[in-house]
């Protein structure tokens, strides 16, 4: 029953692809397209009354049948799902109507859209190594192609950069299940559970496998692809691939983490994370592009998401994807309406001023990606918080300072200007949209975390005193020198160094283990 | 040469690591979009083929009749997979190449 949650949406997506082919009206194909995506859910609903549950296709043994099951950390990456994508559905529907149709029709993009969802709902249920990497391959071949299919500037230069470090990482993927597979004998997750001798060669398939899913996952230093695809795409794809592809991958993490031994590799895992952190604080502050600016903050809360794996927390890291998924969408939403009444991504020309509800969205998601109680952000992290102790802890704080710092900034520039761009009449359904998100991470957090943290108050003014210190100083119009041209040149280049920072942090990770192992 | 390097004993999974090797090597230095593609596409293969070399079982037959010596069917099936997301995703590559060429050099000339 529970693979009627794969399968409807493929079907409806296989539907909306043929209609291509007959002459019928748009109205229709919006319909099989919501109809794709609202179908599973009353199925979801029904069925996490009982948790966990799973079957084995087909009445097959788990040796020789494909296993899907939801359980209480599937159910976090599942509800995501089927929260942001309806809302996106919904939003798209009324945003490409207002866009001039582009080379690619409307009608396509929603054709990828319901196979994104249809392969991230299959990916977040499966209990099986292959299944994952097929499913997972799907997903990202779905998100890239719509990341091509934007008519931005550079959109296809980032596909194209996205699509090559995809395959990349695929392959060596692929490599680290073949050598799981012939050291265990199995390639469902259970299975793999009770044969399982850690020696060195899983070890090191599971490092191979570890540095394969960072790439997808836009982890630093394997983050290249991230900030310009998600910046490029259009706003609704943005909010996808921001909110819920990159947890994909993620999911991948923690069904290792639970049916393997990662233990061996969490120091180096803690060290990447903060580098991650960080560095996506550090470029965010300094964009003055808005969906940049956003984009940058995601490799920053990978980053996060990646320590609570390091700290073996497979339940803080749910939580944090599943809040992640809600005020990261809710915030590429909220920029859209800006960005389509100013034609521009430029902070320093969009404003939110006389947009009410705009207004109020948008700082409640700001407090919320800072970890402010008692929004959704402050649950996992304070879960995270928990297994943390010393410098590690005072990281974690810093980490709010800094976010809370960038999103101040935000606010501040979209406070500022006053704008020249008339707003557009049907922005109403967008504006709704955005505005339920903000609600639901009020909501959610008070139902998960009903606390509120006299701390938050001083790092919000902290944050905002560093502002005012780096507004006086003039240092947030330094701009961030680029390496690479914008043109094939600059791509091909790209490619190159990226391969290469790819194969080095395997190396070092490889040495790394082999070093302990021998100790 | 190249049994002197392996021993004298070069099966399909090594193979399929040197290929990998030698795409890895080309997606390090080359400087042009299609030869990317055809690197990808030699990683390709050569995962492809030490994925399948790992079912092989000297001398058995193919998994048809399961009375006899058989080798390992699932590895193959697998990359069935594999290969066909490959082919689908190197035509995607190539179209976006054309359509990047014909941005940057406006798509007039052939």
């Amino acid at each position: 029953m529970i693979t009627l949650l794969v399968a409807l949406p493929f079907l409806f997506s296989f539907l909306l692809s043929i209609t291509t082919y007959f002459d019928i009206g748009r109205i229709y194909r919006k319909t099989i397209f919501l109809t794709g995506i609202f179908a599973p859910i009353p199925l979801f609903l029904l069925k996490i009354e009982n948790l966990p549950i799973g079957t084995v296709l087909g009445g097959w043994t788990r040796i020789s049948g494909i296993e899907v099951a939801i359980d209480q950390v599937g159910f976090f990456f599942l509800l995501a799902t089927f929260i942001v994508f309806p809302l996106v559905a919904i939003y798209s529907l009324s945003y490409f109507e207002g866009e001039e149709e582009g080379k690619v029709s409307n009608e396509s993009k929603f054709f990828l859209m319901l196979l994104l969802y249809g392969s991230l709902v299959a990916t977040f249920m499966t209990r099986d190594l292959f299944n994952f990497t097929v499913f997972l391959e799907i997903a990202s071949l779905a998100a890239i192609i719509l990341v091509g299919s934007s008519d931005t500037e550079g959109a296809k230069l980032a596909s194209f950069r996205y699509l090559m470090l995809y395959l990349l990482s695929s392959f060596f993927f692929i490599f680290s299940v073949g050598i799981i597979y012939v050291k265990t004998g199995y390639l469902n997750f259970h299975l793999i559970e009770q044969t399982l001798v850690m020696d060195t060669e899983l070890k090191v398939a599971i490092v191979i496998a570890f540095v394969a899913l960072i790439m997808k996952a836009g982890i630093f230093p394997l983050h290249f692809w991230l900030p310009d695809a998600h910046s490029k795409a259009d706003t609704p794809v943005s909010a996808l691939l921001s909110g819920l592809s990159v947890k994909a991958p993620v999911f991948g993490m923690l069904l290792f983490l639970r049916y393997t031994s990662i233990e061996f590799l969490t120091g180096p895992l803690m060290i990447i994370s903060f580098f991650s952190i960080f560095f996506g604080i550090f470029m965010a502050v300094f964009q003055t592009n808005a969906k940049k600016l956003l984009a940058y903050h995601t490799v920053s809360q990978m980053g996060i998401i990646l320590l609570a794996i390091s700290v073996l927390d497979i339940y803080a890291a749910a939580h944090y994807v599943f809040a992640h998924a809600l005020f990261k969408s809710g915030l590429f939403l909220a920029v859209g309406p800006l960005i389509s009444s100013e034609g521009s991504r430029n902070l320093n020309k969009l404003t939110y001023r006389g947009r009410g509800s705009l207004i109020g969205a948008i700082i409640i998601l700001s407090l919320a990606i800072g970890g402010i109680s008692p929004l959704i952000g402050a649950f996992g992290k304070h879960e995270i918080s928990m297994r943390l102790n010393g410098l590690s802890l005072y990281l974690l704080y810093a980490t709010s300072i800094g976010t809370l710092l960038s999103f101040s900034k935000l606010n501040f520039e979209l406070f500022k200007s006053s704008g020249n761009g008339s707003e557009r009449i049907d922005q109403r359904i967008e504006k709704m949209v955005v505005f339920f998100i903000a609600l639901l991470t009020i909501s959610f957090g008070i139902y998960y975390y009903p606390k509120f943290k006299p701390i938050d108050v001083l790092f919000i003014g902290i944050a905002l005193g560093i502002l005012t210190i780096l507004k006086l100083l003039h240092v947030l119009e330094w701009d961030v020198p680029r390496f690479y041209r914008r043109d094939v040149d600059g791509l091909t280049k790209q490619i190159n160094f990226y391969t290469m920072a790819f194969v080095l942090l395997n190396i070092l990770l490889i040495i790394f283990v082999l070093k302990i192992y021998q100790l | 040469m190249i049994e002197s390097i392996t021993g004298g004993y070069l099966n399909a999974p090594i193979t399929g690591v040197i290929l990998i090797l030698i795409g890895l090597y080309g997606l390090m230095i080359k400087r042009d979009l299609i030869h990317q593609v055809i690197c990808i596409n030699i990683i390709s293969p050569g995962v492809v083929l030490y994925f399948t070399g790992l079912g092989y079982v000297s001398g058995a037959e193919a998994p048809l009749f399961p009375n006899t010596e058989v080798v390992d069917p699932i590895p193959a099936t697998l990359m069935l997979t594999t290969l066909v997301i490959d082919v689908a995703v190197t035509s995607f590559a190539l179209a976006l190449i054309i359509k990047i060429e014909e941005i940057q050099f406006g798509g007039d000339e052939d």
